[in-house]
């Protein structure tokens, strides 16, 4: 099954996030707040909607993980819990991996509960293949929270740590940004083939999850 | 003697992009189709190679330090400072390239911008050193190193990825492509100059980038005394 | 020669222009940068 580790820092991360809900009611307000704001900058209207709403859909997913990533670590900082999970013998990646799984469940059930907001905001009827919605967007989520948990740990010591997450998230992710608003367009529209785009944003998550599983703990015990 | 050697290295440099400057306004023709402001060809293309050379050279440098930096911390520190110095210059020079070429652009095409493969690959690229250069700026204390180096492989992996992408993106929509297809054709009278340009450009980057690596090199003695200081002093007590 | 023409004129000597402008300025920041680490060096105690 699960390593021993890696399931005792997800379950501990979800159990705190349970008790309080903090960060899933703050992204899903956030998110709310960027979709209704969209639909004001851009009006949304009969066909146009159908264009846009991929594209809005994963910028809203994008603000609301930030938002999340960017207290990820937080608990870990205060109470040198960090200096803490570095002197257990359990290896850095299983709290890595922990910490991507807890957020990726986190905007995942954000998204699911926008969702519905969505279809009736943009009057969306999804003329393609609607299941595979259900692979895109968790693939496009995880490459944000993946490589989103990673640079949170790269910043943690830095002055403008939440800015500078962003600052250096946003450039790498472009690329699964583009597949990831381009096959839900495409899914919604059913104008094109997403099948392209859902293998980039597969090669795209399993070589940094990849690179991140093997370069975490070079950044865990940075010093 | 060293000095002598770098003076000459200099006056060779300026020598040649004075030189390449004739080349390109005096001997090289007008292009056919677009006139003058195809000599902007001779500034940009080049500049584009230097900035993906020296981010090569500072991705050699990321992975060095970071396999170096247990058993040989000097090497380290050396790989280290080409990581910083390729970056640097490579954004001096990308700059370069995002503002001559929508200059082009613009006269020749009638588009200040399109987002095609190459054009959207290198703003990319140019973002991602700027962050790169920012972690360095920003980040705290002596691990900053090591996750400037973790950064900058994450940010070389990405580079192929952001290309291979915008390509499946502009074969679904065809835009405008920028500078025509891959190598359309340039007039023989017209290589010498290109090739002089080219050679001028990448000695000067050489030059800076040699520069840039020697003040990063003299920064980080700096640093190494001014932590031995401090650690003298704290012996005292 | 044609409005075209002086267009394009411009346009290519703001390019090397900016060119310049751009790496020269750079130039210039390192040497200040050069500058301030020699007054940091002869200042600081050796050793």
């Amino acid at each position: 099954m699960m390593p021993r580790a890696l399931w005792t820092h997800l379950v501990k991360d979800l159990r705190i996030e349970l008790r309080t809900l903090d960060a899933l009611v703050s992204m899903l307000f956030f998110s709310l707040l960027v979709v209704v704001l969209f639909s004001i900058a851009f009006d949304p209207r009969g066909v146009f909607s159908q264009q846009i709403a991929g594209g809005v859909l994963c910028v809203a997913t994008m603000f609301a993980s930030v938002s999340a990533l960017n207290q990820a670590w937080a608990r870990e900082i205060r109470h040198q819990v960090l200096d803490a999970q570095r002197m257990a013998p359990a290896p850095g990646a299983e709290l890595f991996l922990a910490k991507v799984i807890a957020n990726f469940l986190f905007v995942t059930v954000v998204q699911i509960i926008l969702a519905p907001c969505f279809l009736i905001f943009y009057n969306l009827h999804i003329v393609g293949q609607a299941w595979l919605l259900a692979l895109v967007l968790p693939l496009g989520t995880w490459a944000l929270v993946g490589n989103g948990i990673f640079f949170a740990a790269l910043s943690i010591r830095s002055r403008n740590r939440e800015l500078l997450l962003s600052l250096i998230l946003f450039p790498i992710f472009i690329p699964a940004l583009l597949a990831m608003v381009q096959a839900t367009t495409a899914i919604l529209t059913g104008e094109s083939d997403p099948t392209l785009w859902i293998k980039l944003l597969l090669g795209y998550d399993i070589i940094f999850t990849t690179v991140s599983l093997l370069l975490f703990d070079v950044v865990f015990h940075a010093e | 003697m060293k000095k002598l050697a770098i003076g000459l290295y200099a006056a060779v440099t300026v020598a040649l992009m004075v030189w390449g400057y004739y080349q390109a306004i005096y001997v090289a023709p007008n292009d056919a189709m677009q006139g003058e402001i195809f000599r902007i060809i001779y500034y940009h293309v080049p500049s584009a190679s230097v900035a993906f050379l020296f981010f090569a050279i500072s991705l050699i440098g990321s992975i060095g330090y970071l396999g170096f930096r247990r058993n040989h911390a000097g090497w380290a520190q050396v790989s280290d400072a080409w990581a910083l110095a390729g970056a640097e210059v490579g954004v001096v020079f990308c700059t370069v390239v995002l503002t001559t070429g929508p200059l082009w652009g613009r006269r020749a095409w009638g588009i200040w911008w399109t987002w095609d493969a190459r054009l959207t690959t290198t703003l990319v690229l140019w973002l991602i050193y700027v962050s790169y250069l920012l972690l360095r700026r920003f980040a705290a204390g002596p691990q900053m190193q090591t996750l400037a180096a973790v950064l900058g492989i994450f940010g070389a992996l990405d580079v192929p990825i952001v290309y291979m992408s915008n390509r499946w993106w502009r074969t679904q929509h065809p835009a405008p492509v920028f500078g025509g297809s891959e190598g359309s054709g340039m007039a023989a009278s017209m290589v010498g100059p290109f090739l002089w340009n080219m050679l001028a450009w990448f000695a000067w980057g050489v030059m800076i980038l040699g520069i840039r690596y020697a003040v990063e090199r003299q920064q980080q003695k700096i640093a190494a005394r001014e932590a031995q200081a401090a650690l003298d002093e704290g012996s005292l007590i | 020669m044609d409005q075209a023409a002086i267009l394009d004129h411009q346009f290519r000597v703001a390019a090397y222009a900016i060119t310049w402008a751009i790496q020269l300025g750079y130039v210039a920041w390192l040497g200040l940068k050069w500058r301030a680490q020699k007054r940091n060096a002869a200042r600081a105690p050796r050793g």
